[in-house]
């Protein structure tokens, strides 16, 4: 006490802090006694003064769950557990085992209590055995619980495979503990401990049995899902190793024939893959149900030749104008811009004029691409401009001016309103 | 069999059915009874629908392998053997740039941002970019990573091995198809009794 620590900061003068390394220092001091006691699952009076004894008592870290008993507080249990990560070894089982001896000492008190006829003290281990009862099965969901979140989000805290086939290994075992678990529970001792107590019975027995008949239920599940959920994992392992040996070798071996599978007497399934066949139709005029729809195809679907005519004179209109500047350039692009029409026509769904420029591989700026698209768009008779669709594709240049830049265009054709427009 | 139509006719055009490329179908063709119908309906045509070994994708094979039949498979089988080692090299592409340790597989989506982020970030990603947009089976001219990302998923969606579920947006879903080829590599280092089932160390293999 006499020696300060150097900086006594704000926590230290906290009465809170005195407390508990008091605690903290009282469980070191008794280390040895108290790990005996946690291995053994019952705690030695005699290991202790009668004056430490009273201590570790008040300190809530021993507790007399009954009379006879002696033991370390769960949350102490817990505690150690979690530091020596000793929960998945101890957990389940000896849970099991100390709640079912726990039960049996309730239960024996509770007969005790009625035969006594001390109506308030049986109602009281009434409760406390219902409690116990419930914290089992509670037990057993939450691990349970636990187990089904690790597989929904497919161990997804941690990340590669190799990690991931260690958890459901992990899993399995846990899985393995809490059925072992689920097999100490004897419910031919529980009937008998029951008697002919209805509400023991109940309690023990038809209670119990469905809790866990559910989760019996439950884990079956899990364990068919990790199971799965484990195979896939391998697979895609292999098929990443076979992935790899597989490039590695054609790399090293240029030249490898691979068998004429398709020629031998027996083709193998996975070779056998039909060409396809498209079932193409046509216009046909025989059959005179169809005209009416057909006459409104017709008058819907802009005519290929008044388009290419339209088209010429725009052309030509257009090299006139600026045969003084540069004119076979402008042309050129003139006569790209209205091929890029053409394709539009063509295609059954809208072309982005950036990813045709990429896909033609022309030499144009793509501004100034773009600007021919628009501008030959703008160009169209009125009645053939109704035919396409044109999407512009653009993004403020700056938060502080309504300058918008154009960065595609998308053009597509307008068949009965059909067009989806891209973006 | 009216309300099948589209069905037999992607089918009859060469078309994998997967749960990606078209679940309703997918879902349809497990039923026996129905492949039983299509089945009666394409024999005339000597077609069949068939599957891959874990049945997660339905395509058309031949009944009788007629002359004309195998005339095709060869060609098919020698053009697939040919572009495997780009495909291969694709996909470990893909799965090392986005950080993944099991290969692509059905259902799997790749953000092509995200893909190219991950690859203009390394070096030797470029690279292998580059040496693999090269590749005939891509013919990709650009010099640019991004263009040349454009144009091998462009070529791979084209050859079926990825599906684009919206049109103008730039993520393709892994389909089915990967499995059969998967299945057709195993098939062959099988038969070929390929000497690569022995740990090769990677020093090797870069060589």
């Amino acid at each position: 006490m006499s020696q300060t620590p150097n900086q006594k900061s704000g926590a230290q003068s906290n009465p809170l802090f005195a407390l508990g390394k008091e605690r903290l220092e009282l469980i070191g001091k008794h280390a040895d006694a108290l790990m005996q006691g946690y291995l053994d699952g019952q705690i030695n009076e005699s290991a202790f003064s009668e004056q430490a004894l009273q201590k570790l008592l008040d300190s809530r870290v021993l507790d007399y769950p009954d009379e006879q008993r002696l033991q370390l507080r769960p949350i102490v249990n817990e505690l150690i557990a979690s530091l020596t990560q000793d929960e998945r070894k101890r957990q389940i089982n000896s849970d099991v085992g100390e709640h079912l001896d726990q039960i049996h000492t309730r239960v024996q008190s509770l007969q005790a209590a009625r035969q006594k006829g001390d109506y308030a003290a049986s109602e009281h281990h009434l409760q406390l055995l219902t409690e116990r009862v419930n914290d089992m099965t509670g037990q057993f969901g939450d691990a349970i619980e636990s187990l089904w979140h690790r597989l929904n989000t497919e161990f997804g805290f941690v990340s590669s495979l190799d990690d991931k086939i260690l958890e459901i290994e992990l899993a399995q075992r846990q899985l393995r503990r809490i059925l072992d678990g689920f097999g100490i529970i004897n419910f031919d001792d529980l009937i008998q401990l029951a008697g002919s107590d209805g509400s023991l019975r109940k309690l023990l027995v038809s209670q119990l049995q469905a809790r866990i008949s559910e989760h019996s239920g439950s884990l079956l599940e899990v364990q068919k899902r990790l199971v799965l959920l484990m195979s896939r994992f391998r697979q895609q392992q292999d098929k990443a190793l076979l992935i790899n040996r597989m490039s590695a070798f054609l790399r090293q071996h240029p030249n490898f024939q691979v068998g004429d599978y398709p020629n031998r007497s027996q083709v193998p399934a996975v070779v056998n893959q039909a060409q396809g066949i498209s079932a193409q139709a046509f216009i046909a005029l025989d059959r005179a149900q169809d005209s009416y729809a057909l006459a409104e195809l017709a008058r819907a679907v802009p005519r290929e030749l008044e388009q290419g005519s339209n088209s010429e004179r725009q052309d030509q209109g257009f090299s006139m104008a600026l045969q003084s500047l540069v004119a076979t350039e402008q042309k050129q692009l003139a006569k790209d811009v209205e091929d890029f029409f053409i394709h539009v026509i063509e295609s059954p769904e809208a072309l982005s004029g950036v990813d045709y420029l990429a896909e033609k591989e022309l030499s144009w700026e793509p501004e100034m691409w773009l600007f021919q698209i628009v501008a030959e768009y703008q160009g169209l008779p009125e009645q053939n401009k109704q035919s396409f669709m044109l999407e512009k594709d653009s993004a403020p240049k700056s938060r502080f001016n309504q300058l918008y830049i154009i960065q595609d265009v998308t053009v597509g054709m307008r068949f009965f309103g059909d067009f989806q427009a891209a973006g | 069999m009216i309300e099948n139509g589209p069905l037999l006719e992607r089918l009859l055009e060469g078309e994998y059915i997967c749960s990606i490329t078209d679940e309703h179908s997918f879902h349809k063709l497990q039923n026996e009874e129905l492949v039983d119908d299509l089945n009666h309906f394409l024999r005339p045509l000597n077609r069949r629908v068939a599957k891959n070994d874990d049945g997660s994708v339905y395509f058309l094979a031949y009944c009788d392998l007629t002359q004309n039949a195998r005339q095709h498979l060869s060609h098919q089988f020698t053009s697939t053997v040919q572009s495997l080692l780009p495909m291969l090299e694709w996909m470990q592409l893909v799965q090392e740039a986005l950080g993944r340790d099991g290969a692509l597989s059905l259902g799997d989506t790749i953000k092509l941002q995200d893909f190219e982020s991950k690859v203009v970030d390394n070096q030797s990603l470029i690279q292998r970019l580059a040496h693999l947009a090269n590749d005939k089976l891509f013919k990709s001219t650009s010099d640019k990573p991004d263009m040349q990302i454009k144009q091998v998923f462009k070529r791979i969606k084209e050859l079926g091995y990825l599906h684009q579920p919206h049109k103008d947006r730039l993520f393709y879903q892994v389909t089915g198809k990967v499995e059969q080829l998967i299945e057709l590599v195993r098939f062959i280092k099988d038969e070929e009794n390929l000497p690569i089932d022995e740990e090769i160390p990677e020093q090797e293999v870069m060589f």
